[in-house]
């Protein structure tokens, strides 16, 4: 599937956190429906790109085009819309939300998606969701709270998701759990680009794999 | 939120506190109205807070309305009290999109003392105006009703009693459906995570300027009223202590109930009334006091009184709904 524009393409970037270089001419491209691991330690810049494709930081040089758009061109509101799904670190629920409200908050802005269909694909997907989707994400374990961040990018997200470590600090049943539903993502059409410390969690998942130290390609694409 | 009262039986509730009125004796009525219009612009700032944000200058949109309520009755004669309001709803209404956008970028103590600024230079510059009287203000005739005028005290106040209950009732029946509808519960995430529900598409900035659009509209109204119960104005409806007691009524509420901003804007009024006439050198401690025990006894506010209760058996970690207001 490698041939055509694809469908992330980030060229030469270069971002700063308060003058301090976090990603230091930093490409790559991801294809389309293609599922990309992004390798590197802590401070690699990791969460940096993540977050500087999602318009959180501003780039200094280089740039980041989303089916061959330039997303510098797009406020930070509107990458959900273009179909990019992001599932951050620290998952960030809204705890006095229900399950299935945190899910569906990102579909009330979004007119052009089918609410139901969305909110039916995420509960076929992840099914545990189904079973507490009426309860505050205040009340739920770490874990699960995982899975409703996961399902509300998925909701979201109807060409490419963004997770950042997903695996981070789950027990290792939710991790094999959580490497089964994204397996099951293969061949939906979608996107997948992960980011993570070490790779024991999703071999088999990974069809490339892109390799950050210190904000910069360790081996270029 | 609360998902307790269905809306046909608040608008019950506000017919029957409406006719109520007719049996209240005449201080209660006047101190009602006072109660019910200062609810009204609490209730805006119990909107905007649910955006985790404060305003501490709802006097600038309290004024606003006021000036310009007062500004067209006496150029143009028009007293009716429900035009009245509807002007003064429109004029907090305009300033607040202008100035709303503006701060939305901005948040917590900051945002507060944006607010706080913005209304003491509005202060300022009608202290220095001549032409509206400068800190002396200006009068205003009584308000009528749909043609009628009420030369019996009694009945004009029954009647300013009459719209500022069904305004603030409707505000509130308003207010209740907003926060459960879409909208309402996007503004609870804006103030979980401010910058980060960007990520999913909502705008943070979209969503605060329009909860502080609702928030201006309610306090121009309120200002409608209070200058038809005083049928005078002057630059103190913009000074911050004024906006700092309806930010006093709004910590004293919670953001729990709507309800609760109505009981805790007549408590209020009560305890400061009756605290003014057994001791008047040292009531301001009598309120004072008031407020502690409040603030101590029901951190939450005074909704929390009956939202409890309505839930059952407290969860766990509902403490964080304590951050609302600072």
């Amino acid at each position: 599937m490698n041939a055509g524009q694809p469908l992330l393409q980030i060229d030469d970037l270069v971002v700063e956190i308060q003058s301090m270089p976090a990603l230091r001419g930093f490409s790559m491209r991801v294809a389309r429906g293609a599922m990309v691991s992004l390798v590197g330690r802590n401070g690699a810049g990791k969460t940096t790109l993540m977050r500087s494709i999602m318009g959180h930081l501003k780039p200094v040089r280089g740039s980041i085009a989303f089916e061959g758009a330039d997303l510098a061109a797009s406020p930070r509101h509107a990458r959900a819309a273009l179909g990019i799904g992001y599932m951050p670190e620290d998952r960030c629920l809204v705890p006095q939300l229900t399950v299935e409200e945190n899910i569906m908050l990102p579909l009330w802005v979004t007119a052009h998606l089918d609410r139901k269909a969305r909110l039916e694909f995420v509960y076929d997907v992840i099914g545990e969701l189904a079973e507490f989707r009426h309860r505050k994400a205040l009340l739920l374990s770490g874990g699960q709270q995982k899975l409703v961040a996961l399902g509300r990018a998925l909701a979201i997200g109807t060409k490419c998701l963004l997770l950042d470590e997903p695996f981070e600090g789950i027990a290792p049943a939710l991790s094999e759990r959580l490497s089964e539903v994204l397996a099951s993502l293969r061949g939906k059409d979608l996107t997948l680009l992960m980011s993570q410390s070490d790779m024991n969690h999703s071999r088999a998942l990974i069809d490339v794999e892109f390799t950050i130290e210190r904000g910069a390609n360790l081996q270029p694409a | 939120m609360n998902k307790g009262m269905h809306p046909l039986l608040m608008i019950a509730l506000v017919a029957a506190v409406t006719l109520c009125g007719r049996v209240l004796p005449t201080w209660t009525l006047s101190l009602a109205t006072i109660a019910a219009a200062n609810a009204l612009i609490s209730l805006g700032i119990v909107v905007l807070a649910r955006t985790g944000n404060v305003s501490f200058g709802q006097g600038l949109f309290y004024a606003g309305g006021g000036y310009c309520v007062a500004l067209i009755a006496n150029a143009w004669g028009l007293t009716d009290a429900v035009a009245q309001v509807i002007i003064g709803a429109i004029c907090g209404g305009l300033l607040g999109l202008v100035i709303g956008p503006l701060i939305a970028r901005y948040s917590g103590i900051f945002f507060g003392m944006l607010t706080l600024a913005l209304s003491m230079v509005f202060y300022g510059a009608l202290v220095k105006s001549t032409a509206l009287g400068g800190s002396d203000g200006f009068n205003v005739g009584r308000p009528t009703l749909f043609g009628m005028s009420f030369a019996d005290p009694r009945e004009a106040d029954f009647m300013l009693y009459a719209v500022a209950v069904v305004t603030t009732g409707i505000a509130g029946i308003a207010a209740t459906i907003l926060f459960r509808s879409e909208f309402g519960l996007a503004s609870l995430a804006v103030r979980e995570n401010n910058l980060r529900v960007e990520y999913l598409g909502l705008s943070a900035n979209r969503i605060i300027s329009i909860n502080f659009v609702i928030a201006a509209i309610f306090a121009g109204a309120s200002g409608a009223f209070a200058l038809m119960a005083q049928r005078h104005i002057d630059p103190q409806f913009a000074y911050w202590t004024t906006s700092g007691e309806f930010v006093f009524v709004a910590v004293l509420a919670g953001n729990q109930s709507v309800a609760a901003v109505f009981v805790a804007s007549m408590a209020l009024e009560l305890v400061r009334s009756f605290s003014n006439l057994y001791l008047p050198n040292t009531w301001q401690l009598v309120l004072g006091l008031f407020l502690l025990a409040v603030i101590l006894f029901l951190p939450r506010g005074i909704g929390s009184l009956w939202v409890r209760s309505k839930r059952g058996t407290a969860k766990p970690g509902v403490a964080t709904e304590r951050e609302a207001l600072p």
